[in-house]
């Protein structure tokens, strides 16, 4: 039942938090955003080893834990909560989720085990430079010949795309294609983002090999974007309550004018309204993460909701911290211009609240079909 | 102890013996009262069966499958559970019963012109004379002032010490010469509340609720059962805002010709997604609820609503465009924007201002410390007042 979390569940949640308290401090944060990698492959595969975040979503049967989007969502609120770094977005989410809607050949199976041990990282290459995530108008090619397909065109903003080993690619048709990365016509250019903790490139394919993915490719990339908008609406809500928290604990213990600056109004009222903004967004990402669970008919209003709603939230309560801070919250030593960034590259990543919006209004239109006939009265 | 599906039977047998859906509702709420299912889980003694809350759900339920009135009054009815808690036996004596029955009229005597976020700060004055306390002063914001038996009202009766502890909580008779009702009108042009003005009325000592200098207590269980109740029947706003219904925006848009415009489609998504997320946190409200957990959700809905119908009436303005200049039959679209726009300010201010509900999730549920009190054990007759 939504909203209703299970004993297992609960027990994720714990496991995760408890991982991340250990091996995702603010200093580790910090050193891996420095980093060309953007994080430890050796932390991504314990984590996977201990709390097998790496395999929710891959099926039993090839060594994951078949879980579904509740937990995954479990997952990116916590992850989110740190800024822990690692492939969970491109790898956990994107990537398998294609793998699991597509194909089930044994290279598949394969590399299904590969992922959810953490040992392999995929990462899906789907924008082209219009920023809007959409598979419809991508325009890398595919060409088929008796030695098997190649792949060409320029993908942009492939997350963690200097570290995967593999990238699905998208092509017209759409169609999917695994294209190994250590293919020579395959060359990855590292691209300088705001947010160090999630690294992105622009990857140029050259007439590379690829494995065509078997199935339908358009609903296939249509659930995964789904499923991924939530969990990074989720890792949002959960970025989002950490701000707050910072926040608030910042107001309780600074002292200006003899006073504990949260006794002022002018920031107490910051303070509220960001806890009603931060509730919402939680409950925005797990209502849609259980709409995709159970399959419902809102599925899609809920999913483009929760996008919209929890990275303006986020973006809200990141931009708020530095303001309740002062002068302490825009310096680099202190963190809350981590999560500033990657509020704000979340304000853009898979597509922007504005874009979400509008196709919520679209989906609330078209299942509203009574609406449309509403006559002048 | 009876089984739930014992209790189950036992009510609904009782009910279809006692109550039809045209039949006398006097009678049957008399009878009702005496078999103890208006208040289940009130004592015996008063007119309730000791039931815990659950078996108490069980009658409410077969209540309401029949469609018979009046049970869940210990949830539901503010005047009863606030006499039952703080009343003089004499005054319960009187009253209990008729309030069960409906047959009392009340209203609430709370704020005061002077008074309004501040409702500690009743200026309205209660002097003993005999058996009887002499009341003085003004009230404002009562619905139903002019139909009522009783009032529920807080006054001051020591002006010598810190201002929560001086005040005194009363049923006042209404029907008297020093009561005067005068309808207040709104901003929207429509009265829904009055002004009370309180010019040497009378109110026997018996009808105190708790001690003197215990009004601020008595208040907040009477706010308390106030609120639960709000909370359940969510309210409308407003007798038009309730003819109206919710104005759907998208076919005021459609109307307007206005659908297809990206600025309106951006405002219509972002109310309908704050109309939704509202609905999401009050389900979810209930889930943590019944896991066991206290939820702080809760608390968030009242501030939320208030963005939901100021944002409702921008929308509805932005959509009608120069219509929002017009008013009246001839303009229903912009008459219902501007109502929307205006009548906002009743979900922003009443019942607690939006920023006396930020100060009380910023203390209450975020843990930030107060502001400095400067009134705070200061007697009252010393406290700073406006003009």
């Amino acid at each position: 039942m939504t909203f209703t979390f299970s004993d297992e569940q609960q027990a994720l949640r714990k496991a995760i938090g408890a991982f991340a308290a250990d091996h995702s401090d603010e200093p580790t944060v910090r050193a891996l955003a420095e980093t060309d990698a953007g994080f430890d492959p050796a932390t991504w595969q314990l984590l996977a080893e201990q709390v097998g975040v790496a395999g929710l979503l891959v099926p039993e049967r090839h060594g994951g834990a078949g879980a579904g989007p509740v937990e995954l969502a479990i997952a990116a609120e916590e992850l989110g909560k740190c800024l822990f770094c690692g492939p969970f977005l491109s790898s956990a989410v994107l990537a398998t989720a294609l793998f699991v809607g597509l194909d089930d050949s044994e290279e598949n199976a394969a590399l299904l085990a590969a992922l959810a041990a953490g040992t392999h990282v995929a990462t899906v290459a789907i924008d082209e430079g219009a920023g809007n995530w959409d598979p419809a108008v991508a325009s890398t090619t595919a060409t088929e010949s008796p030695g098997g397909w190649t792949v060409s065109g320029t993908k942009r903003y492939v997350l963690d795309g200097a570290t995967a080993n593999t990238f699905l690619v998208v092509a017209k048709g759409p169609r999917v294609f695994a294209v190994d990365a250590d293919d020579p016509g395959v060359s990855v250019s590292p691209l300088r983002t705001l947010d160090g903790t999630r690294k992105q490139c622009d990857v140029r394919f050259e007439d590379a090999p690829g494995r065509l993915l078997a199935g339908d490719a358009s609903a296939a990339l249509g659930a995964m974007l789904d499923l991924g908008v939530v969990m990074l609406a989720a890792e949002q809500a959960g970025g989002a309550k950490t701000v707050l928290d910072m926040a608030v604990g910042y107001a309780r213990t600074r002292f200006q004018f003899g006073r504990a600056i949260g006794s002022f109004q002018a920031i107490k009222h910051l303070c509220a309204d960001l806890l009603v903004e931060v509730e919402s967004a939680y409950s925005a990402a797990y209502y849609a993460a259980w709409a995709l669970a159970d399959d419902s008919a809102d599925g899609t209003e809920s999913v483009c909701l929760a996008a919209a709603f929890c990275a303006d939230a986020f973006g809200k309560a990141a931009a708020d911290n530095i303001q309740i801070h002062g002068g302490i919250g825009f310096t680099w030593e202190h963190p809350a211009h981590l999560y500033l960034r990657r509020a704000r590259s979340g304000l853009a990543l898979l597509g922007s609240p504005a874009a979400r919006r509008e196709q919520y209004l679209t989906a609330v239109l078209e299942r509203s079909p009574a609406q449309q006939t509403g006559g002048r009265s | 102890m009876t089984t739930d599906a014992d209790l189950r039977s036992e009510v609904s047998g009782w009910l279809s013996e006692h109550w039809t859906a045209g039949g006398h509702r006097a009678t049957f709420l008399a009878q009702a009262v005496d078999r103890g299912y208006v208040v289940p889980r009130w004592p015996a003694d008063t007119f309730g069966l000791d039931l815990p809350d659950g078996q108490a759900r069980i009658v409410e339920e077969e209540f309401r499958k029949a469609g018979a009135p009046g049970s869940g009054q210990d949830r539901s009815n503010l005047w009863a559970n606030t006499l039952l808690t703080y009343g003089t036996p004499a005054l319960r004596d009187v009253l209990l019963r008729p309030l069960l029955e409906y047959r009392v009229r009340m209203c609430l005597l709370y704020s005061e012109p002077g008074a309004g976020s501040d409702l500690a700060g009743v200026r309205t004055s209660a002097v003993r004379d005999g058996d009887d306390y002499v009341i003085n002063g003004q009230k404002v914001w009562t619905s139903s002032a002019a139909d009522a038996d009783f009032g529920m009202l807080i006054a001051r009766t020591d002006l010598d010490v810190p201002k929560h502890q001086g005040i005194s909580f009363f049923f006042l008779p209404m029907d008297q010469p020093g009561i005067q009702v005068r309808p207040l009108r709104q901003m929207t042009g429509e009265s829904h509340f009055n002004e009370v003005f309180i010019t040497d009325a009378h109110v026997p000592a018996v009808n105190m609720l708790g001690q003197p200098g215990e009004g601020w207590k008595v208040l907040q269980t009477a706010l308390m059962y106030e609120r639960a109740v709000l909370a359940e029947a969510n309210m409308g706003a407003s007798i038009r805002s309730g003819q109206h219904g919710d104005v759907d925006v998208v076919d005021l848009a459609r109307r307007h010709g206005r659908l297809d415009d990206p600025l309106v489609r951006q405002g219509i998504a972002r109310l309908l997604s704050l109309k939704a997320v509202n609905r999401w946190n009050n389900q979810r409200a209930q889930a943590e609820a019944r896991q066991g957990n206290s939820s702080s959700v809760a608390s968030l809905g009242k501030l939320l609503m208030s963005t939901i119908v100021h944002e409702t009436g921008r929308v509805q303005t932005e959509i009608v465009g120069p219509e929002a200049m017009l008013d009246g039959e001839d303009h229903p679209d912009g008459d219902q924007a501007n109502f929307a726009a205006m009548n906002a300010y009743f979900t922003s201010i009443g019942g607690g201002t939006d920023q006396i509900q930020r100060n009380i999730i910023g203390e209450r549920l975020l843990g930030l410390p107060k502001e400095p009190e400067v009134d705070k054990n200061v007697p009252f007759r010393e406290v700073k007042r406006s003009g």
